[in-house]
């Protein structure tokens, strides 16, 4: 029921507290219950639902943990302001549990939905070039990489 | 080491995603909207980069109110708090005519120093009569009176090193004096939770900078080993100076620094101490000298100690204090004393009266009684609000108490309910704290007698009943009502 929380060395907040207890769980749950939202607004079969959480997770995920850049409160005066939230994890660190964690998620997110649809055409596409597109980004080699200078600074 | 029920941590990462989620759709129909109104400041860059002020447009200024609510009167035990309206949401407040006399839980006004005190207050006046209200100069121009001298050996002699220098600012103490200590070449190691002021000091230095985990000398000497090994980044060369920087109460935290432990693996691995004792000078040991009193640690083995005079002593400025060489190297190299105003006369005069309340030199026992009440009430205050089941940081003798309160939600809840039974408390959230781990934190002074700390009780256990936040089972009530005659729920 209790859970210890062992302060980290992470000196980066916006980055710290994914190395707290519950956030794996949490990450999963709101998966879930967003696929049970899906489903009752929708009215439509699991597998387009799944689907539809996978697209929104690209989204989301890409947004928040590849494009945007810096952290959202200014109290680090900007040290952070050249790299995006996947960069500043864990330090820079490569391959630790919680980058081998995020990388699993989008890959399992795309097995259940194109499963779930049986792997028919216009979601195995969509589906097939969202989990790519995470994956890719996620690679050690693209760590600070910015291809054809998309994103990158003025 | 904090112990969290593990569905308030899912619960406060659900909440925090949702702020944030919520924030973001308003930013893009704000940029929606400005899309049709021209903007007639074409070719100018930007006041803020990118996202920088998200969190304080998004989700501070929603719960402003809560923050930097101005006072009216001294910080005294009691205190006015000015109350403000809103029209617009909390984007602005407007301060009204209206004050509230609250308890004041947070101020850090640990000996009581913080108001008229009869010795202090007619010798303050008196200096301010005949020296004015600033000097007008910086140390070396003309800005040093017998004042200040005197000031300077009264510390050195109460915190127990050979000299000190004082600095008109306590944050700037730090973030000046640090970069004059070390330089590129260097390296600090510094505690976790470290203040700002301390992390300035150090990324303005250009030394490198290691953090350990907070309050565990086995790390401490894990880094210490790795990086002596290493030795400087690329050329590994080795390390022109290391300095360790510990603080000696952590404000957020409450917690005292494991200070023997520290120290002797410092001696052993030859690296300098750096002890801010901002929240522990005057406030903890026997005779109020801090850290080093009350965990039998020689002043001599602290290389740099530093302190400030804003908490106890009821003043301005902070000190440095340690060997005459070094006191002698920054009085002739630290710009804070070559180039920035010296403390102001009346201020400092404050310091030397409280001193000597303090140690007992103005010929009453007022100084030992106030140490011994700081001590007493916050032994009390702790244990209280752990029988009640709120979960508190802090060691015991700390009179700094944070009470975790974990949601996000739950920070204006309760200190909006605790100004309504006029109880004046300072919370703190994210990016101040771990994201997951807000609090609100109490600050015990000695001018706080046994009446108002159990009407403090009762408001903060009606608080807490309100918001959920007693996380922990509550010890059987039997022996508490038979003691103090009065129902704590």
């Amino acid at each position: 029921m209790y859970v210890r929380a062992l302060p980290t060395t992470d000196v980066n907040r916006n980055t710290e507290w994914f190395t707290y207890p519950g956030v794996w769980t949490t990450y999963i749950l709101i998966l879930f219950f967003s696929w049970l939202l899906v489903l009752s607004v929708f009215h439509c079969s699991p597998g387009i639902a799944w689907t539809i959480v996978h697209l929104a997770h690209f989204t989301v995920t890409y947004h928040s943990f590849h494009w945007k850049k810096g952290t959202p409160f200014g109290d680090d005066q900007g040290i952070y302001n050249r790299l995006t939230w996947w960069e500043q994890i864990d330090n820079g660190k490569q391959l630790t549990r919680n980058r081998k964690f995020l990388t699993v998620v989008p890959v399992v997110l795309y097995l259940i939905a194109s499963h779930t649809t049986d792997y028919q055409h216009p979601m195995l596409f969509l589906n097939t070039l969202a989990v790519f597109v995470m994956v890719v980004a996620k690679f050690p080699h693209m760590h600070k990489v910015r291809i054809f200078g998309i994103n990158g600074d003025q | 080491m904090i112990t969290i029920p593990y569905l308030t941590a899912v619960s406060t990462y659900f909440s925090y995603g949702l702020l944030f989620a919520f924030g973001q759709l308003r930013d893009y129909s704000r940029l929606l909207f400005d899309w049709w109104r021209t903007n007639n400041l074409q070719g100018y860059a930007p006041i803020c980069l990118a996202h920088e002020d998200f969190y304080i447009r998004r989700l501070y200024h929603r719960i402003q109110d809560c923050f930097g609510r101005p006072i009216s009167s001294a910080p005294d035990a009691w205190v006015d708090v000015v109350e403000r309206v809103s029209n617009d949401n909390n984007k602005t407040l407007k301060r009204t005519t209206k004050t509230s006399r609250c308890l004041n839980l947070g101020s850090y006004n640990y000996l009581g120093f913080g108001s008229f005190d009869e010795y202090c207050t007619p010798r303050v006046i008196e200096s301010l009569k005949k020296f004015s209200a600033s000097t007008c100069s910086s140390r070396v121009d003309a800005g040093t009176t017998s004042v200040h001298a005197e000031l300077e050996e009264c510390v050195a002699k109460y915190v127990g090193q050979p000299a000190a220098i004082v600095c008109g600012m306590g944050y700037a103490t730090n973030s000046a004096i640090i970069p004059v200590l070390i330089g590129k070449g260097g390296l600090i190691i510094s505690d976790s939770l470290n203040h700002t002021s301390i992390v300035n000091g150090a990324r303005g230095s250009g030394a490198t900078i290691r953090v350990f985990q907070h309050n565990t000398p086995s790390h401490l000497e894990k880094v210490l080993k790795e990086q002596i090994a290493e030795g400087q980044p690329r050329t590994h060369r080795p390390w022109k100076k290391i300095i360790v920087v510990v603080e000696g109460i952590y404000s957020m935290e409450g917690e005292i620094c494991h200070l023997p432990e520290i120290v002797s693996i410092c001696k052993k691995y030859k690296a300098y101490v750096y002890l801010d004792e901002a929240h522990s000078i005057g406030a903890i040991g026997k005779t109020g000298r801090g850290v080093c009193e009350l965990l039998g640690v020689d002043t001599a083995d602290i290389d740099i100690m530093m302190g400030t005079f804003t908490k106890s002593f009821g003043s301005c400025g902070g000190y440095i204090a340690g060997s005459k060489d070094l006191i002698q190297y920054l009085k002739h190299h630290c710009p804070a004393h070559l180039y920035a105003t010296s403390i102001s006369t009346p201020s400092a005069q404050q310091i030397i009266s409280a001193i000597q309340v303090i140690l007992g030199e103005d010929g009453s026992n007022r100084g030992a009684q106030k140490l011994a009440r700081i001590r007493e009430n916050s032994n009390f205050f702790r244990a209280e609000l752990q029988k009640m089941g709120f979960e508190v940081l802090g060691d015991n003798d700390s009179p700094v108490m944070p009470i975790m309160l974990y949601n996000p939600a739950k920070i204006p809840a309760f200190s909006r309910e605790c100004l309504r039974e006029n109880l004046a408390v300072v919370v703190v959230g994210f990016p101040a704290t771990p994201l997951l781990l807000a609090r609100a934190r109490i600050c015990i002074s000695a001018s706080h007698s046994r009446e108002d700390l159990i009407k403090a009780l009762q408001v903060i256990s009606k608080a807490g009943d309100l918001t959920g936040i007693k996380y922990f089972p509550a010890a059987p009530k039997k022996q508490d009502e038979e003691k103090y005659g009065i129902k704590l729920d």
